[in-house]
């Protein structure tokens, strides 16, 4: 900047300029000449020569080499013509020689003075820009610092900072209000004493050793904390502080306590609706579960009465009575049977996934559902595997999804001319899962063929158009597939998969 | 009696075994032999028909119903007297079948006493 503005003046004022640099060669020579005739006037020593060479360097140090050498020859002329103009002229050449060597070495002088001076600036304007660039870097560094403390404070999660001795550093607003207390006085506070010992060595410790041991960690746990019962989802990331050593846990915690609800609520309403599926379901079979469980009960009864008669003869034929009573009790551990498995498909309850007999299962089913095939002559087939392996899913939504399939399958037969005939059969898939076909030779499946797994897509008279919705639900749910094709010559086939599982599996699962 | 019970043959058409296998106990019970039959088909092409004297059939069974087959012997002037027992019958059903000349219709379960009362009525014993 000054430099600059030097420059300026020197260009603005060369005539001043040059004037003042020869003026200052003629003002030193001139004070030489004054004080020589004062030292003359009072007879003290003769130092002219003295007096001029420091006029010569003043010069040369002040206004540079073109004034200094004029100031040498001007002081050269003065002394020769003032000042002992008596003196041969080899002396007055010796004097003229000094200051010419002295002009000399006032040159390299002020050359050297000037490469310095140049050195110094250039060395000055590096500091300048260091220091700038340090300001730069401290003024982005407070606006990071800012930044991360507004993220900190203003954060709508739970944020905070636990060291390795468990004792938390920093703590926002957030967590202070989950825990109902000021963040300062959280500061310095261990875990253990916030959230109480068994919950801190039963969860959070697990959780901030695997931390500190490197690893992002995440649990997602039921909280007891100052806003009652909260679900949190909170992550624990390892903080480095520049080494490799982890110094402190970041740790996130975010309240899906309303989140968790809904899901639950939105599980039990398809849980609900599931239900009312299965209810409605065996509302439709009422006639022929009806039929299917008065068939022992007509047999048991009849054997109760012949074991009667053979008991009552003239002479009682206890071996006749007892065969009668033996098939009364078959009959009716058969109707029990029958019983029990209706009760178990309009079971209301959480789910739970088991290993299951597939074909146990589908043989159940078709033995609830034969009386209704029946009635609309439908012959129903199960052509299984004796061998089949297990799946893992939960069986009463199973046969919920079978018997969802079976009444489709005797729906769209009803009125259909001969042969009418439901076959489920059983593969092998990919990914270690077992694929089950429903097909039936029916009125076929619509032109949109996707459409039929709509939620109220219904081509019943009296359907609501959830079994298939519900159906594919439940074995997505158990991470199978649910689709449709036809089944040529006519008629639909439905295939859904399952997992094929064993017990050990099953309770890993669980 | 005994003259009665060897001559006269009963025939059971159900399709279900336990009761089949009921049926025959009792009427055996009650001095009676009988002949069981899975399904209306399996009766008709046996034969017997022709010798039965009393028919207890069961309405709804895979194949031919037990109203087909009382048609069908009906067709052959074959009129065995008839019981049908049902698991689901109506008034519809039960006023066609004893239209038909069935002689009694009894819905699952039965009361045994009747039955046996209308097996003998069917055979004048």
């Amino acid at each position: 900047m000054t430099n600059g503005q030097d420059k300026t003046d020197m260009e603005a004022r060369p005539a001043w300029h040059f004037a003042r640099r020869y003026g200052l060669a003629l003002a030193s020579v001139g004070a030489a000449f004054v004080l020589e005739s004062v030292f003359l006037h009072f007879h003290l020593p003769q130092a002219f020569g003295l007096f001029a060479v420091s006029a010569i360097a003043v010069t040369f140090w002040y206004s540079g080499t073109a004034p200094g050498v004029f100031a040498a020859v001007l002081a050269s002329i003065v002394r020769d013509y003032y000042f002992e103009p008596q003196i041969s002229t080899d002396s007055r050449l010796l004097f003229d020689l000094v200051f010419l060597v002295f002009a000399l070495l006032m040159t390299r002088v002020v050359k050297e003075r000037n490469l310095l001076e140049r050195r110094v600036a250039a060395r000055t304007a590096e500091l300048m820009r260091s220091n700038d660039e340090l300001k730069r870097e401290i003024a982005e560094r407070n606006q990071a610092e800012y930044l991360t403390g507004q993220v900190f404070e203003s954060s709508p999660d739970a944020m905070l900072i636990i060291g390795t001795d468990y004792i938390y550093t920093r703590a926002n607003p957030v967590h202070a209000r989950y825990w109902g207390r000021p963040a300062d006085s959280i500061v310095g506070m261990s875990v253990t004493n916030l959230v109480g010992a068994d919950f801190f060595e039963q969860k959070i410790r697990p959780a901030l050793d695997r931390c500190f041991a490197g690893e992002d960690t995440r649990i997602e746990e039921w909280f007891d904390n100052a806003l009652g019962r909260r679900f949190l989802a909170v992550s624990y990331s390892p903080l480095r502080r520049g080494s490799e050593r982890v110094e402190a846990a970041l740790v996130i915690s975010r309240d899906l306590t309303e989140h968790v609800l809904a899901s639950e609520a939105l599980r039990q309403a398809q849980a609900d609706l599931a239900h009312a599926n299965r209810m409605t379901t065996m509302g439709e079979l009422t006639a022929s579960l009806a039929h299917e469980v008065n068939q022992p009960i007509a047999a048991a009864s009849t054997c109760a009465s012949t074991c009667v008669l053979w008991l009552t003869r003239d002479e009682p034929d206890v071996a006749e009575a007892r065969e009668a009573a033996l098939g009364a009790v078959r009959n009716a551990k058969r109707a029990a049977d029958i019983i029990n498995g209706i009760r178990a498909i309009s079971r209301k309850g959480g789910s739970r996934r088991q290993p299951v007999d597939m074909s146990e299962l589908i043989q159940e089913i078709v033995s609830l559902l034969r009386n209704e095939a029946q009635r609309y002559s439908i012959q129903i087939r199960a052509e299984l595997d004796a061998d089949l392996p297990k799946v893992v899913a939960d069986s009463v939504q199973v046969q919920q999804v079978m018997m969802n399939l079976i009444m489709n399958g005797i729906d769209a037969m009803k009125d259909v001319d001969q042969p009418r005939e439901l076959v489920i059969r059983a593969q092998p898939a990919e990914d270690r899962q077992l694929m089950f076909i429903v097909s039936d030779t029916g009125i076929g499946l619509p032109q949109q063929t996707n459409k039929i797994f709509d939620a109220f897509f219904t081509t019943k008279p009296h359907g609501i158009g959830m079994g298939l919705r519900i159906s594919r639900s439940i074995v997505e749910s158990h991470g199978g597939r649910l689709w449709a094709a036809a089944n040529p010559p006519r008629g639909a086939g439905f295939y859904f998969t399952l997992p094929i599982g064993t017990a050990i599996e099953a309770d890993g699962k669980e | 009696m005994s003259r009665c019970e060897e001559n006269k043959l009963v025939a059971i058409v159900d399709d279900d075994d336990d009761v089949r296998a009921a049926l025959h106990g009792l009427l055996k019970a009650v001095g009676f032999s009988s002949h069981c039959f899975e399904s209306a088909e399996a009766f008709l092409s046996s034969g017997y028909y022709r010798t039965t004297r009393c028919l207890i059939a069961d309405i709804r069974m895979p194949g031919m119903s037990g109203l087909e087959l009382q048609a069908r012997l009906n067709a052959e002037h074959c009129r065995i007297p008839t019981i049908f027992i049902t698991a689901h019958g109506d008034e519809e059903m039960r006023f066609k079948a004893l239209r038909a000349g069935a002689v009694e219709f009894l819905p699952k379960p039965f009361d045994d006493q009747v039955l046996i009362e209308s097996v003998r009525a069917a055979l004048h014993c």
